[in-house]
């Protein structure tokens, strides 16, 4: 028998290879018209309105986060044309390193560019405004919540992997659908959840969060443990869910 | 090689393409896989490749689940599609990025297919013609070693010089470890190659013989008339008289005509299945 039929290193490294030298000439376009847009934004900021510098870590962020969700979006754009997708799923590599290849691609090789591009924007910027308008040097408030920043976006880029597999067309906007429906379910949900269960306890019949009629028990069954468990849920637990239901999506996935 | 049991499927719950199907592929032959449009000619490919799963039963390739698409299983298959898409990078590029996936690829090999096939390893794929880029396909397919090729319809498309050519290269460069699957409808292409010959029709293989066998036990002959007293197995007129199918009561040689087979065994299956109990 075959010995790592499910990850096997040099697998992995050659479909992440192949991912990438197929499409290098489409990313180097986008990353490089991204970053001369940034550039650009930065200088002139830093030009007319230095002051606000500092606002454009905001604007960097989202932009990043943008791009690395249209990015995700995409990533199995093989898998959505009958064509290609006869040809990428006959290559001999197992559906653990199909996924693996792209979400190493995607949630980590991307912010990591990212967050390097942008550093060396912030970098450039620097250095040209000191040397035409001696300017207090450009903050690096991007990294002051780097950590977190990377954080959010790898538990909110999962959605959006499951979202590249699973549907076959514009992924990207489908998966924000998905997930503007999903919100509005859950907290449909919540609500009627909420207002059936605590109007039972007022007294008035009316919904009260500090009121008497509210125990103490419930006290801190809606103020501590379910956010605690929401908590876990979120950062946690997300991400193994939402790449379980990929693989399997993947794996099931038929031309 | 392949093994296939009680197959069944459909594209839709309501239109069952196969049902409960079985066939089995030996290594050392090169299977003609006829059948009429919409017979499921493809989708018995995509069902050996994984590219579509079994709704019942099950594809066993080389020892593997094919639906699993496990690594190894894929490693010793290659599938040629009719319609496929290449990047647009350079031969020398696509194989510098796809053939270290299959361990045992050969590139003296292809070096001497693309010579073969006159193509050179700076064209960028993208700017070859459908029948070049049909030919790289293949040249890079054989390269691989794969021990099953699953090929459909890979004549299409291709000029009378390179039909013979794709002729020529199959049967030097096949040996008696590879099982071949050719898919076709244009079998005069593909005459004096594909052997044995295998017919589905109506979700079901209706018929599957060796040449050596054929040739046995039925005749292939032209006459000028059908007479009251003669009961072909199946007939049909053409311009120097009606050709026929007879049972090969005499053990005479004659010239198998595969287009002729094909629409006998679709017009008359039973009878023609009988000549080889």
């Amino acid at each position: 028998m075959e010995k790592n039929k499910y990850l096997n290193i040099n697998r992995l490294y050659l479909l992440t290879r192949r991912h990438i030298l197929s499409n290098t000439k489409g990313w180097l376009i986008a990353f490089g018209a991204v970053s001369g847009a940034l550039l650009v934004i930065s200088l002139l900021t830093a030009y007319f309105n230095p002051e606000n510098l500092s606002n454009l870590a905001p604007t960097y962020i989202t932009i990043m986060f943008i791009g690395g969700y249209i990015f995700t979006s995409n990533i199995f754009s093989e898998l959505h044309d009958t064509r290609k997708a006869t040809h990428y799923l006959t290559v001999p590599v197992s559906t653990t390193e199909r996924l693996f290849s792209a979400w190493l691609l995607t949630a980590i090789v991307f912010p990591a560019l990212s967050m390097l591009l942008i550093t060396l924007i912030i970098l450039i910027a620097n250095l040209l405004m000191n040397l035409t308008l001696n300017f207090e040097p450009f903050q690096q408030v991007f990294f002051n919540g780097g950590f977190s920043v990377f954080r959010s976006y790898l538990i909110t880029q999962s959605i959006f992997l499951l979202g590249a597999v699973y549907f076959r067309k514009n992924n990207f906007l489908k998966t924000v659908l998905a997930i503007f429906v999903f919100s509005m379910v859950v907290m449909a949900l919540i609500s009627t959840f909420g207002y059936l269960f605590l109007s039972s306890l007022s007294e008035g019949g009316g919904v009260t969060i500090e009121g008497d009629s509210m125990t103490v028990q419930l006290e801190s069954l809606f103020l501590e443990r379910i956010p605690n468990v929401a908590r876990v849920l979120y950062y946690y637990l997300s991400v193994p869910f939402f790449l379980v239901v990929s693989w399997f999506t993947l794996k099931e996935r038929q031309v | 090689m392949v093994k296939i049991e009680n197959l069944s499927f459909g594209y839709t719950k309501k239109q069952t393409l196969f049902d409960q199907l079985r066939l089995q592929l030996q290594p050392g032959n090169i299977y003609g896989l006829l059948g009429r449009n919409g017979a499921g000619k493809t989708t018995l490919l995509k069902v050996m490749t994984g590219l579509v799963f079994p709704g019942e039963g099950s594809c066993r390739v080389a020892g593997y689940d094919a639906s699993e698409r496990m690594p190894a299983c894929l490693e010793d298959i290659c599938f040629i599609p009719e319609e496929y898409h290449l990047p647009s990078v350079k031969i020398e590029s696509y194989v510098s990025i796809n053939a270290p996936f299959y361990k045992r690829f050969d590139y003296e090999k292809l070096g001497w297919l693309l010579r073969e096939f006159q193509l050179n390893p700076q064209n960028r794929l993208h700017q070859l013609s459908y029948g070049q880029k049909k030919k790289f396909l293949l040249a890079f397919g054989l390269s691989t070693s794969a021990r099953l090729l699953l090929m459909d319809e890979p004549t299409n498309g291709l000029d009378i010089p390179s039909k013979s050519q794709f002729r020529k290269v199959i049967a030097a460069s096949v040996n008696e470890e590879q099982c071949v699957v050719i898919s076709t409808h244009q079998v005069r292409d593909l005459e004096n190659l594909i052997d044995p010959i295998i017919i589905i029709d109506e979700g079901r293989i209706i018929f599957q013989q060796s040449l050596e066998d054929i040739s046995s036990a039925l005749f292939f002959e032209t006459l000028p008339e059908i007479k009251e007293n003669q009961q072909p197995l199946y007939y049909e007129e053409g311009l120097a008289g009606y050709a026929a199918i007879t049972p090969n009561v005499q053990s005479k040689d004659s010239r198998i005509d595969i287009e002729l087979l094909f629409n006998g065994v679709i017009a008359n299956n039973k009878g023609i299945n009988n000549e080889f109990k």
